[in-house]
């Protein structure tokens, strides 16, 4: 029930602070935290999707304008408020609603971006902690995967194996671990 | 001055790599172009990135770049492939064209190595002989190949001994080996290695598959188990199918054939260097050479009296067809993909489905090609079921997961914590019938970067291809069931996708060239001197991954080459 108090505590590369308020608590809505299980908010789901916008996904820049200001108008026009500000069972009202209509209304933009903006949270929440998101590995430890490694052994590929005794390792610890060893 | 060269081969990947060490090693002067890098190992060393190869697809091409369109019928408006991850970046891009650089779909292959079976390349006999011709889909192109398997034999094992593949062959002139596949075509020599060890999730599978009677087999794969001919052995990383390999157990032409044509010291490779055009005599009958532009945008002639198009089936075509070379309109005609059938199960044991390739698992074959069950669906013909257990990571389980299931808040959370370590995958891809409306042909309004016309593809899922998928579901669905399968869902019979690197038919092999495009050594009727080698040629089309049969027709075609320069390899 508490309210979303998102404050940046690193650089922005293209949301300003509310639309970044704006799409943690969207974010937070899709992979929910919970007592014990971070979720999208603790995995810094918000900085990957920012720092993307600003590299790799630029293209998608004008799509996430057009966006936050159709979340922004949603929000306002149900509840008068901005998204961010809203109660969780508010928020989580409106996603349902979005998810709905996504499905019903492929042509309708507001659950086509809801489906984008759900995308782009998966991928901060399972993708490598270098670009940003998956913080502190939160995403693989929920369900399980060793991350990026070199290979596994025959006696790790037996059944019955638990993929959580697995050490997680990143991109970054096969660059300072293995990559250092091969020159 | 223009440059002079005995070939010019189009796209160094999985034929024309084959082509490039056969003909060099017979001392051609080859010319190698191709529009992509030719990466390093260091450039592959640590790859286990999901977002960098899987999700944004770093190695396949971008549509922006080679922009490919689709429209469903002739009275649609054809749009860039609308399922890519072009206009939103959210879909899948590897529903495409195959990944770029020297080594071509064989760096991002997933390794799956199947031979055609004997039926395969009779497949309009085969079925007129059970059901009658009559019974064959309305507007279907399919004939017969003119080359039969034994054609082809030597061939394929030609492609499993130089390219490494590893496996247990069923049919050893004759002998079967218990737990190898009883309806293996017959051959002559078995695989060079055995099969990579098995991912977990294919144990329960195999129990299921033997209890309700099938008789599942390992499933040959192009990849190393052993280390081979100085590459190492595959290391179960669970990054292979859509990922290059890091440490050269993956049989691609990167690793193989290109390394072994650059010691000759005749191969003149160009990256960065994409063909326009093929030349040819003024009358046309002759072929010339090809202009190129570099990767500075300069444009280039340079001339062969042997030009060999190994760009992929479709890119053969948009070569062909932006030359003026039509074919009697036989060039693009044919188009034929792979309908999937994906089937997810989750399992009671964990499968870790993280671990290994994705075809470190098992197949039947009790129900393919010309063993395909009666029916009442009209299914005229069958294809293997194929059992995946690896290289499935977090973001593409969440592509997978079971539609029912709500893809936000906690139920969504929730699910992938507890399902993802056990989940397995079934597929089975249909065989694709070629039809005169299923076509490509050269989009009107989209061109690239360099004013050539993008290729259209007008191509729609029809009710063999949605029987099948239902047909071999149901077979699936018994399968998970007897696995004790927790929950289970299937893609949708007339999936989204129409392009998926297994696309071929499109410059059809023949003796009539009114019929045909090439002959069946891959040179072209219309052209002297012109070969366009690939899946591009093939006839028609089963539910056998197509990579084995274009490397094999790869080394036919080379045979003929080498016979014309009087040469052999030695």
């Amino acid at each position: 029930m508490v309210k979303s108090t998102f404050v940046p505590t690193e650089a922005l590369l293209f949301f300003n602070r509310a639309d970044a308020a704006t799409i943690d608590a969207f974010a937070a809505q899709i992979i929910p935290s919970e007592e014990g299980s971070p979720g999208a908010r603790e995995a810094g789901v918000v900085y990957y999707i920012d720092r993307a916008l600003a590299g790799f996904m630029r293209d998608l820049q004008p799509l996430y304008r057009r966006g936050l200001e159709a979340i922004s108008d949603l929000a306002v026009s149900v509840f008068g408020k901005e998204f961010s500000m809203l109660y969780d069972f508010e928020q989580r009202s409106l996603v349902a609603g979005l998810d709905a209509r996504s499905q019903s209304q492929p042509e309708d933009f507001a659950g086509q971006f809801y489906r984008v903006v759900r995308e782009h949270t998966v991928q901060g929440f399972f993708g490598d902690p270098a670009y940003g998101g998956n913080r502190d590995v939160v995403g693989w430890k929920l369900v399980g995967f060793p991350g990026a490694q070199w290979g596994y052994s025959r006696e790790q590929m037996q059944p019955g194996v638990d993929a959580r005794s697995i050490p997680i390792l990143t991109i970054g610890d096969l660059y300072s671990r293995i990559g250092a060893n091969r020159t | 001055m223009t440059e002079k060269f005995d070939v010019i081969i189009v796209g160094l990947g999985s034929a024309g790599g084959i082509l490039a060490e056969q003909l060099t090693k017979a001392g051609a002067r080859v010319l190698g172009l191709d529009k992509g890098s030719d990466y390093s190992e260091e450039d592959f060393a640590i790859k286990q990135d999901e977002l960098r190869y899987y999700q944004r697809g770093a190695i396949v091409s971008g549509v922006t770049v080679d922009p490919v369109t689709w429209r469903a019928d002739e009275n649609s408006t054809a749009r860039v492939l609308p399922w890519s991850a072009g206009a939103l970046g959210s879909d899948e891009p590897l529903y495409g064209m195959p990944s770029i650089g020297i080594g071509g779909g064989t760096l991002h292959w997933g390794c799956a190595a199947y031979r055609f079976r004997e039926a395969e390349f009779r497949m309009k006999s085969a079925i007129s002989e059970r059901f009658g011709v009559d019974k064959l889909p309305e507007g279907s192109t399919v004939e017969d190949w003119p080359i039969g398997y034994a054609d082809l034999e030597p061939y394929y094992e030609k492609v499993e001994w130089e390219q490494g593949y590893s496996g247990r062959a069923g049919n050893v002139k004759g002998e079967f080996a218990p737990g190898t596949n009883p309806f293996d075509p017959p051959r002559n020599r078995d695989y060079p290695m055995p099969p990579v060890p098995q991912g977990p999730g294919d144990i329960p599978w195999v129990a299921a598959t033997e209890r309700l009677g099938m008789h599942p087999f390992r499933q040959p794969l192009a990849l190393n188990s052993t280390e081979y001919k100085g590459r190492a052995a595959c290391v179960n990383c669970g990054f292979c199918h859509g990922y290059p390999c890091h440490v050269g157990a993956k049989s691609s032409t990167h690793v193989t054939s290109v390394p072994a044509a650059k010691l000759t010291g005749n191969l003149d490779l160009r990256t960065h260097s994409r063909v326009l055009r093929v030349n040819r005599t003024p009358d046309g009958k002759r072929v010339v050479g090809v202009t190129y532009v570099d990767g500075a945008d300069v444009v280039h002639d340079v001339e062969a009296p042997t030009v060999i198009l190994t760009a992929y089936a479709l890119e053969n075509v948009r070569l062909m067809l932006v030359s003026g070379i039509r074919g009697n309109g036989q060039v693009g005609a044919n188009f034929m993909t792979h309908n999937f059938g994906w089937f997810a199960s989750i399992l009671p044991e964990a499968t870790n489905p993280f671990l290994g390739t994705f075809n470190a698992s098992s197949a039947v074959d009790d129900f393919t090609s010309e063993l395909v069950p009666d029916n009442d669906l009209g299914v005229l013909w069958g294809s293997p079921v194929i059992s995946v257990t690896g290289d499935l990571q977090p973001i593409e389980a969440y592509h997978l997961m079971n539609p029912g299931v709500k893809k936000f808040g906690l139920e969504f959370k929730h699910w992938m914590r507890d399902n993802y370590t056990h989940m397995h995958r079934m597929y089975s891809q249909t065989t694709n019938f070629p039809y005169k409306r299923h076509y490509v042909d050269l989009d009107p309004n989209i061109t690239d970067r360099w004013g050539v016309p993008a290729i259209r593809i007008t191509h729609e899922w029809e009710d063999h291809d949605a029987n099948s998928v239902e047909l071999f579901g149901d077979i699936k669905r018994r399968i998970a069931q007897e696995m004790g399968a927790k929950e289970t869902w299937m893609d949708s019979p007339r999936p989204p996708y129409h392009l998926s690197a297994h696309d071929v038919g499109v410059h059809r092999m023949g003796y009539d060239p009114a019929a045909s495009v090439t002959d069946p050594f891959g040179a072209v009727h219309e052209v002297d001197g012109l070969y366009a080698v690939g899946g591009g040629s093939f006839v028609s089309y089963g539910g056998y991954n197509p990579n084995q049969t274009i490397q094999a027709l790869a080394y036919l075609a080379a045979d003929r080459l080498l016979d014309r320069f009087g040469a052999r390899a030695g």
